[in-house]
C-alpha cells in the first residue's frame, strides 16, 4: 500500500514525469500533513489541543515515516501540531520528497531520469512506468469526488489534504473540482474512522490550513500588488502620452537621463545587470539547492522585484519612447516580457480569486508562455543595440 | 528534455546568428536602414543610408575620436553656406582658450552641441536640438548679457530671439545694425519693382556658340521623334548651336559619322551630361534638397571586400558572398514620393534631375520656374501663390505688360539669381534663401519692398502660408525701430565693439 506522501507525489507528477507546477509552500505543508497522516493512521501519534504526542514508538516499516517518527519521539520537549508541519514543511519537505521519490523508483512505479540539457539546470524527471499503480490514484479520487458510494477513508483524508493545501484544482481540471464542491464537503464530514483518528486528522488539516494561509497570504499578497503595479506601470508605459523633453536651457535631469551618452550607458548598463538579475533568481529557483535558500517564496519576490527596478531604469533609459526600427523592437520586446510577466504573476497569485470569478490555471501557463516568447529575442536586441551605438 | 533542449538551442544560436548579421552589416556591408535609431532629419533623410558621410570614425573609435570626425563631415557640405552667412557664431571664434567658460554651458564648437540626427523628439524647426531658449547659455550674464546691453532686450524671453523673428543663431544678414539703419526709410514697396538680377538675366544674350555643340548628326530614330526635334529648335541649346550630339553622344567627335554617333547614342543622358556646360548650376542643384543625392561629399556605397581587407579578414570572404554584402544600389536621384512636403500624388514616380524641371528638349526657363514646381508641390504656400500678387506679376511679365525682372516666380524667391564672374546664373540650391527664410531678405525681397516690411512678412507664418497675399497684421518686428533709436540716441553697440 503507497503512503499519503507517495500518492501526493504520484498525483503531481504528470506523464513524462516532470512535477506539475503548484505552489511550493502548499507542496511542502502536504507532504508534512500527509506523513503526519500517515503516522496518525498508523496509531503512531495524536493531537490535542496543546500538543502532538506520540502514542506508539513501533517503527512502521518505512525509513521516511519511521524516521520523522523518530524525530517526534526524540524531541525533548513537546511541541504542538502547528510547530510539526511547520518544522517539517520547512526542515524536511525536500528530504521527504526525495525519499518519497526514491521509494517510488525502488518499487518500480516511477523511472528516473536525468535531463542532460541544460547542464547548470539538470534535474531528474520521473516518468512512470507502471502506470496501474501511478493513475489508480488519480482515478480512485476522481471517483470519490463523482460517484454518490462511500469512499474508502484513506481517499477522503487525501481529498481533503489536498483540498486544505489548495492543490486539488492544480491535479484535476478547476471547473471540475468547482462541480465537486458540495461533494468535497460531503466527503469531509464523512465520520467513516475512530473519533481520535479523525480528530488527529482533522487538527492536521486544521493546522495546515492555518500555516499555508499564514506563511503565504504575506508573500502572495505582496507578490500579486507588485505585479498589478508592474502591470499598471507597463500598461501606462505603452498607453500613456510621452512626457516631452524639457523645453528649458540648463541643467535638467530628465534632459541628461534621456539624451546625454555618459547618462544612457549608466542607466543602459543598470538596466542590462537587472534583467540578467531578474533572470538569474528566476533560473536559480529551478536549481533545487538554491532555492531551498530561503524559500521559492523569496527569489520569486527577487524576480518581480527585479522587474520593476527594469520598468523603472527603461524609464530612465528611455522615458518609454518607442524609437525606430530595432530600437523599437528592442523597446517592444521589452515592455511585452514585462506586461506578459505582470500578468502572469497576477494570474500565480491571484489564483484563488481568479478562480472563483472563472478563470482558469491555464490563463497562468499561457502568460508565462507570452512571458518566455517575448524574452527570447532580447538578447540579440540587446546585442545589436549595444553595437548600434557603439558603432555609430 | 528535447523539446527544451532544441529551445535553447535556438534561442542561444538565434542570438549569436542574428548579432553576428547586424555586425557584418553594420561593419561589412549590407542594408542598413533597420538600424537607423529615429527619424532622419528633414535636411538628411535623403542620404540616411550613406551613413559614413556623417559617421566617418573608424569603428569603434572613441567617443571624442568620433564625436570630433562626426562634427568635421559636417563642415563638407554646410562650410559654403555658413561663410557665406557671414556666420555669427563661427566656429573659430570658441576655439579661443578665452572662451573656455563657454564650452561648459554649450561648446558650440560642435555642431552637435546644437544639431543631433534621428533624436526627432527634440528636433525643432533647422534641425535644432536644444531647448528654444538657448541663447541664455551665453547672453545672460557678464559682457555678453544681452539685456543689460541692449535696454531695448530688457524683459524679452530667451527663447523668442530666434522664434520672432530677429536672430538667427548662424546668419544675422537680415538684423545687422548698419544695415537696418540704412534701409530704414524705404517704402514697403518700391515705385518700380523689379528684380535687378533677374533683369540683367533674362537680358543676357544666349552665347553665339555653346562651349561645346557636339556632331551634328543623330540617328534617325532621334529625329523621327516629332516633339524633341520641334522643342529643341526653339531652345536655347539650338540657339547656341548645342546639336543631339552634345548630350546624346557627349563622347563623338563633333565631325564623327552617323554610324559612330549612334553607336555612342544614350538614349537618355543623366545630370553629369549638363555639368559639361552648367557647371555652377549642376553644383548648386547638388547642394540643395532637389539634388543633395549627388552631393560630392556623401560616402560611397562600401565595398564589402576593402572593408574586410581594413578589419584583416581580407580574401576570405567568396565573391559571392561579397557581391551578396554589398551595400544596396543607393538612388541618385530624388522621387517626389519621398519628400515629405506635400506633393501632388500624380508626381509621385518623378525622379528630380535637370530634365524634371526644365524638360530635356525645350530647355524652358519659364516652365521651370513656375510651372515644375507646381507639378509637384502641393503645400497650401504653393497653392495660394496662384492668384497672388506675386503671381500677377509674373504672369505680367510673360505677357508683356510688365518690364523684365518685374514678375515673381516661384523661382524668383526659391532659386535666386546669384553674379558669378560678371554673369547672372540662378543657384539651383532651393535652400540657399531659406532655414531662416530670412535669408532671402537681402538676395530677393529688397529688390522690390522695404527692409521693415521684409521682416515682418517673413515672420509672419500665416502671410507666408497665404503665399504673401496681404500685408503682415499680426507680426511686428521692432529691429529697425531698435536700431534707429540705438544709433540715434548714440548708445554704445556693445556687441558691435566686440566683433
Amino acid at each position: 500500500m503507497l503512503t499519503f506522501a507517495e500518492e501526493l507525489v504520484l498525483l503531481l507528477n504528470d506523464e513524462d514525469g516532470v512535477p506539475v507546477p503548484v505552489q511550493e509552500d502548499a507542496f511542502a505543508c502536504a507532504l508534512a500533513g500527509a506523513v503526519l497522516m500517515d503516522l496518525a493512521f498508523a496509531y503512531r501519534i495524536d493531537t490535542d489541543l496543546q500538543t502532538l504526542v506520540v502514542t506508539g514508538r513501533t517503527p512502521i516499516g518505512n525509513p521516511t515515516l519511521d524516521r520523522i517518527l523518530r524525530k517526534i519521539a526524540t524531541r525533548p520537549e513537546a511541541a504542538d501540531t502547528r510547530t510539526w508541519i511547520r518544522e517539517l514543511s520547512v526542515d524536511e519537505a525536500a528530504a521527504i520528497h526525495e525519499e518519497v521519490l526514491s521509494s517510488l523508483v525502488e518499487r518500480g512505479v516511477l523511472a528516473r531520469q536525468a535531463e542532460k540539457f541544460p547542464w547548470i539546470l539538470r534535474t531528474p524527471r520521473h516518468p512512470i512506468i507502471e502506470g496501474e499503480a501511478a493513475h489508480g490514484v488519480s482515478r480512485r479520487i476522481r471517483e470519490a469526488l463523482h460517484s454518490d458510494d462511500i469512499p474508502d477513508p484513506r481517499d477522503i483524508t487525501l481529498i481533503a489534504l489536498l483540498d486544505a493545501c489548495d492543490l486539488l484544482a492544480d491535479i484535476f481540471p478547476a471547473a471540475e473540482i468547482e462541480q465537486c464542491r458540495a461533494r468535497i464537503e460531503q466527503l469531509r464530514l464523512m465520520d467513516l474512522i475512530g473519533r481520535e483518528l479523525a480528530g488527529a486528522i482533522a487538527d492536521i488539516e486544521r493546522t495546515i490550513i492555518a500555516a499555508l494561509r499564514a506563511r503565504s497570504a504575506r508573500f502572495r499578497k505582496l507578490l500579486l500588488h507588485l505585479s498589478v503595479f508592474g502591470g499598471l506601470a507597463a500598461t501606462v508605459a505603452l498607453l500613456a502620452p510621452r512626457i516631452p523633453a524639457p523645453d528649458r536651457f540648463g541643467p535638467s535631469l530628465l534632459q541628461s537621463l534621456w539624451f546625454d551618452g555618459l547618462w544612457q550607458q549608466w542607466s543602459g548598463y543598470l538596466l542590462l545587470g537587472f534583467s540578467g538579475a531578474g533572470l538569474l533568481a528566476v533560473l536559480l529557483l529551478k536549481v533545487r539547492p538554491v532555492a531551498r535558500l530561503g524559500g521559492g517564496h523569496w527569489w520569486r519576490l527577487a524576480h518581480v522585484g527585479f522587474g520593476l527596478c527594469c520598468a523603472l531604469l527603461l524609464f530612465a533609459h528611455t522615458g518609454f519612447r518607442l524609437g525606430a526600427n530595432l530600437n523599437a523592437a528592442l523597446m517592444v520586446s521589452y515592455l511585452a516580457a514585462l506586461a506578459f510577466g505582470a500578468l502572469a504573476g497576477i494570474s500565480t497569485n491571484g489564483a484563488p480569486q481568479l478562480r472563483r470569478m472563472g478563470i482558469t490555471p491555464k490563463l497562468r501557463s499561457i502568460l508565462m508562455r507570452l512571458h518566455r516568447v517575448a524574452l527570447y529575442p532580447l538578447p540579440a536586441l540587446v546585442a545589436i543595440h549595444i553595437l548600434i551605438v557603439y558603432l555609430y | 528534455m528535447a523539446k527544451k533542449a532544441a529551445l535553447w538551442i535556438l534561442c542561444v544560436s538565434g542570438t549569436l546568428i542574428a548579432t553576428a548579421f547586424v555586425a557584418i552589416w553594420m561593419v561589412v556591408g549590407g542594408d542598413r536602414r533597420m538600424l537607423l535609431i529615429g527619424k532622419t532629419t528633414d535636411a538628411h533623410h535623403q542620404i540616411e543610408t550613406a551613413c559614413e558621410t556623417c559617421h566617418a570614425a573608424p569603428p569603434f573609435a572613441f567617443a571624442a575620436a568620433a564625436a570630433k570626425a562626426l562634427n568635421k563631415t559636417c563642415r563638407n557640405c554646410h562650410e559654403d553656406a555658413l561663410q557665406a552667412a557671414e556666420d555669427s557664431h563661427a566656429r573659430k571664434r570658441f576655439r579661443s582658450p578665452r572662451m573656455a567658460v563657454y564650452w561648459q554651458k554649450l561648446d558650440v564648437r560642435l555642431c552637435t552641441a546644437c544639431h543631433v540626427e534621428h533624436r526627432p523628439e527634440i528636433t525643432r524647426p533647422g534641425a535644432v536640438t536644444v531647448a528654444a531658449d538657448f541663447c541664455v547659455a551665453c547672453h545672460s550674464e557678464g559682457d555678453q548679457d544681452v539685456r543689460k546691453a541692449r535696454p531695448s532686450h530688457a524683459g524679452l524671453p530667451f527663447d523668442t530671439c530666434a522664434s520672432a523673428g530677429c536672430h538667427n543663431y548662424h546668419d544675422n544678414r537680415a538684423i545687422y545694425e548698419d544695415f537696418l539703419v540704412r534701409h530704414a526709410d524705404r517704402p514697403w514697396v518700391a515705385a518700380v519693382p523689379v528684380h535687378g538680377l533677374a533683369m540683367r538675366s533674362r537680358n543676357q544674350k544666349v552665347p553665339a556658340e555653346a562651349a561645346k555643340r557636339g556632331a551634328a548628326l543623330a540617328p534617325a530614330v532621334a529625329l523621327a521623334a516629332p516633339t524633341a526635334l520641334h522643342d529643341w529648335a526653339g531652345s536655347g541649346h539650338a540657339a547656341a548651336g548645342v546639336n543631339c550630339a552634345a548630350c546624346h553622344a557627349p563622347t563623338a567627335a563633333q565631325d564623327a559619322s552617323r554610324a559612330a554617333v549612334e553607336a555612342q547614342w544614350i538614349a537618355a543622358p543623366d545630370t553629369a551630361i549638363c555639368w559639361d556646360c552648367h557647371k555652377a548650376q549642376v553644383k548648386t542643384f547638388a547642394e540643395g534638397r532637389h539634388g543633395m543625392r549627388r552631393h560630392p561629399s556623401l560616402a560611397p556605397p562600401r565595398d564589402p571586400s576593402r572593408r574586410l581587407e581594413a578589419i584583416g579578414l581580407g580574401g576570405l570572404l567568396p565573391k559571392a558572398a561579397a557581391a551578396w554584402l554589398a551595400d544596396p544600389p543607393r538612388p541618385v536621384r530624388m522621387t517626389v514620393a519621398e519628400a515629405r512636403l506635400p506633393m501632388r500624388p500624380e508626381a509621385a514616380a518623378k525622379a528630380l534631375h535637370c530634365g524634371t524641371c526644365h524638360q530635356p528638349h525645350a530647355v524652358d526657363t519659364e516652365r521651370a520656374a513656375v510651372e515644375a514646381c507646381a507639378s509637384c508641390h502641393d503645400d497650401t504656400h504653393s497653392r495660394a501663390y496662384f492668384g497672388s500678387a506675386h503671381h500677377e506679376l509674373w504672369r505680367a511679365e510673360l505677357a508683356g505688360k510688365a518690364p523684365l525682372g518685374a514678375g515673381v516666380s516661384c523661382a524668383t524667391c526659391h532659386m535666386a539669381k546669384v553674379e558669378r564672374g560678371g554673369k547672372v546664373v540662378t543657384s539651383h540650391n532651393q535652400n540657399a534663401t531659406l532655414w531662416p527664410n530670412e535669408k532671402m531678405i537681402r538676395p530677393v525681397c529688397l529688390d522690390c519692398h522695404g527692409l521693415g516690411f521684409a521682416i515682418d512678412a517673413l515672420a509672419d507664418a500665416d502671410l507666408v502660408a497665404r503665399n504673401f497675399q496681404g500685408r503682415p497684421a499680426t507680426i511686428h518686428v521692432k529691429s529697425v525701430e531698435w536700431a534707429l533709436r540705438r544709433t540715434q540716441g548714440g548708445v554704445h553697440d556693445h556687441f558691435q565693439a566686440t566683433r
